[in-house]
């Protein structure tokens, strides 16, 4: 049963991973320019470079045989050269997505401290002034372009107050040797330098962009987990344990909670694909070294094996995080099993 | 929770009469649809009502602060930028293309969305799991990821953006219209209905449109909020409306290196851009919650 599941997601993320790969393939055609040089990041100069490129990416057999070869190559980890830098792609993509990931993550922490406590909170004493006052502030947060948070927080906390840098990962006092690409993590590997001050100075970098990161996701959060717990307060088996005489908080604790939250799983996992996007937002505004930013100056660039090689990354990263959110929900909840596909 | 008619009088308004006395007595909602005409007015005769034209300088005026604070001047309400531009004036067009393209977008979506979506509804078979599968892959990529995407193939450019934005939509909404008409379909009235012998197209356009109308509306408020907020974002990025467009993200991305000397013309655009959203989010809301309302009666 489960394992049945298990596979048909299994299925139907090697379709999708087969769908990308194909999607991706095809763009260096639908791309302006020789989609020689486009898959290969190398602008063919003289004759005997360009016919010795096309041997090795088989340019001149049919598009199947070139996918097949594209995806070989895919899997060597060969994935043409950046038109700006000249250096092999996958390597940059190596490079930059810890960081983009290290921020999407501690973001996501933030949400679901904050979210979850804050709608189980708005449910708790619905319709009643803290539920309104939950209420509205997310609204506003849920309206809030993330761009410009990003621009009010700036102004307020790093051009007013001074208390936080408004860009990068790092002061440039301070040198980590890159391990994990995990800024806090290659700081405690390095043993705490600088008497701890380099791990404070990272957490002062990091604190802003994971506010404005953590916004949306936060709200989507709250406002789920509310509705979550208001449809199973409402059910028959809460009046039940109600009647039996069961005060507010054992019903929310003991009841209403196990069976609100289960939804609430799945909900973390999808917000991860929309970090990952606003992500590209912030890191922008912040100069923060991250995939997102790489990629969008890629696009400002033209740089086609680029936005290619990125594109991939982080559409397979969001599938990757969407399936595994689908499946730890279904391994906590056995009644989802039944249902059939065509549901995100 | 069982409920009690206390007085036994009928009401025999119109759906859209009851719709309408319900929602009116949501206030922030009611508020959120003022806002909400407002700007569309505002997206529909900028040009007419603007002091300035959008791009018209005055050298003597550069840099001038809102006409609140002491360094004012009057004839520029909401100040100039650093090229002596009316900010005003630059705003009120902006709400053409950000609020206006959006509308636009939002309504594109709508149109091929219901009809992709009702397709979808009523295949059975190959067909339809085809589709599912389809929309599985698109769904779990976020909107503005793929109007980024699209971006990058079309290249940057405003039209190139609003095209961008109604292909990401178009997912989520034709998944939304989809699973309303498969809710609606299993239904025994039109069970019955199709006992009567009516066809596909009847159960369609008599059965089921009159019943979901209202949802399609509640979904056209999303899509425009997220249209709202892609077009803005992708402007901000310099990958939608360029500069000089009036575009409120673009004005943002054009006036950042101002945010020292004339933090106005940052944060002006910005509040624009929020209260359109948030009154976008507010009529859906209100829209939401009295059709819950109507469930439950």
């Amino acid at each position: 049963m489960i394992l049945d599941y298990i596979l048909r997601r299994l299925g139907l993320l090697l379709f999708m991973t087969l769908m990308l790969s194909v999607f991706t393939f095809s763009i260096s055609y639908l791309f302006p320019g020789d989609p020689l040089s486009n898959l290969s990041g190398v602008p063919s100069s003289n004759f005997a470079q360009h016919s010795e490129l096309e041997d090795k990416y088989l340019y001149n057999s049919n598009y199947f045989v070139q996918y097949i070869a594209f995806l070989g190559r895919i899997f060597q980890g060969d994935w043409g050269l950046s038109f700006a830098s000249g250096d092999n792609v996958f390597s940059h993509i190596v490079d930059l997505l810890p960081a983009t990931l290290e921020l999407s993550v501690y973001a996501l922490i933030i949400s679901i401290v904050v979210g979850v406590p804050a709608g189980i909170l708005g449910s708790a004493y619905y319709k009643r002034w803290p539920d309104k006052l939950i209420n509205s502030t997310t609204m506003v947060g849920y309206s809030m372009p993330v761009f410009w948070l990003a621009l009010l927080l700036i102004m307020v906390f790093s051009l007013k107050l001074g208390w936080f840098p408004m860009s990068g990962r790092m002061g440039l006092l301070y040198e980590i040797p890159a391990n994990t690409g995990f800024i806090l993590i290659d700081i405690a590997l390095a043993g705490f330098p600088y008497k701890g001050m380099a791990f404070l100075d990272a957490l002062r970098h990091l604190t802003l962009p994971t506010i404005v990161l953590a916004m949306y996701p936060t709200t989507v959060l709250v406002r789920f987990t509310r509705e979550s717990m208001l449809k199973v307060m409402d059910q028959s088996f809460i009046k039940t344990a109600r009647a039996k005489g069961l005060n507010r908080r054992q019903l929310i604790i003991h009841h209403a909670l196990r069976n609100a939250l289960l939804p609430v799983i799945k909900q973390i996992g999808l917000q991860f694909s929309t970090l990952i996007t606003l992500a590209m937002i912030t890191e922008v505004i912040f100069s923060w070294p991250g995939i997102g930013r790489w990629l969008i100056d890629s696009i400002y660039q033209r740089d086609y094996p680029a936005i290619q090689g990125g594109l991939m990354a982080v559409s397979l990263f969001v599938i990757l995080a969407t399936i595994i959110a689908e499946l730890t929900y279904t391994l906590f909840d056995p009644l989802s099993r039944n249902q059939a596909h065509g549901k995100v | 929770m069982a409920k009690f008619n206390i007085f036994s009088e009928e009401s025999n308004k119109s759906p859209l009469a009851r719709f309408w006395r319900k929602f009116k007595n949501n206030h922030p909602a009611l508020v959120g649809l003022w806002i909400f005409v407002a700007f569309a007015l505002l997206a529909a005769s900028a040009p007419l009502l603007a002091p300035y034209g959008v791009n018209q300088q005055h050298s003597d005026a550069l840099l001038i602060p809102p006409s609140w604070r002491e360094m004012g001047d009057v004839r520029f309400i909401l100040g100039t930028d650093d090229l002596g531009r009316d900010v005003l004036s630059r705003l009120m067009n902006g709400a053409t293309y950000t609020f206006g393209l959006s509308v636009v977008a939002a309504l594109i979506t709508t149109i091929i969305g219901v009809l992709v979506g009702t397709f979808a509804g009523i295949s059975r078979g190959i067909r339809s799991s085809f589709l599912n599968h389809l929309l599985d892959i698109t769904l779990s990529i976020p909107s503005l990821l793929l109007a980024i995407i699209i971006i990058a193939i079309l290249g940057p450019g405003l039209m190139n953006t609003v095209w961008a934005i109604i292909l990401a939509l178009l997912p989520q909404f034709i998944h939304s219209i989809r699973n309303l008409i498969v809710d609606e379909l299993n239904k025994d009235y039109i069970t019955a209905f199709r006992l009567d012998g009516a066809s596909n197209w009847h159960i369609i356009s008599r059965g089921i449109f009159p019943n979901i109308y209202e949802h399609i509306v509640v979904i056209f408020t999303m899509a425009l909020s997220t249209a709202i907020l892609d077009i803005s974002a992708l402007g901000f990025l310099k990958l939608g409306a360029q500069p000089p467009t009036t575009e409120w993200g673009a004005i943002l991305a054009e006036n950042l290196g101002l945010i020292y000397l004339a933090p106005w013309t940052v944060a002006l655009p910005g509040v624009l851009l929020f209260l359109a959203v948030l009154s976008t989010n507010l009529v859906g809301d209100g829209l939401r919650q009295v059709l819950k309302a109507r469930k439950a009666d």
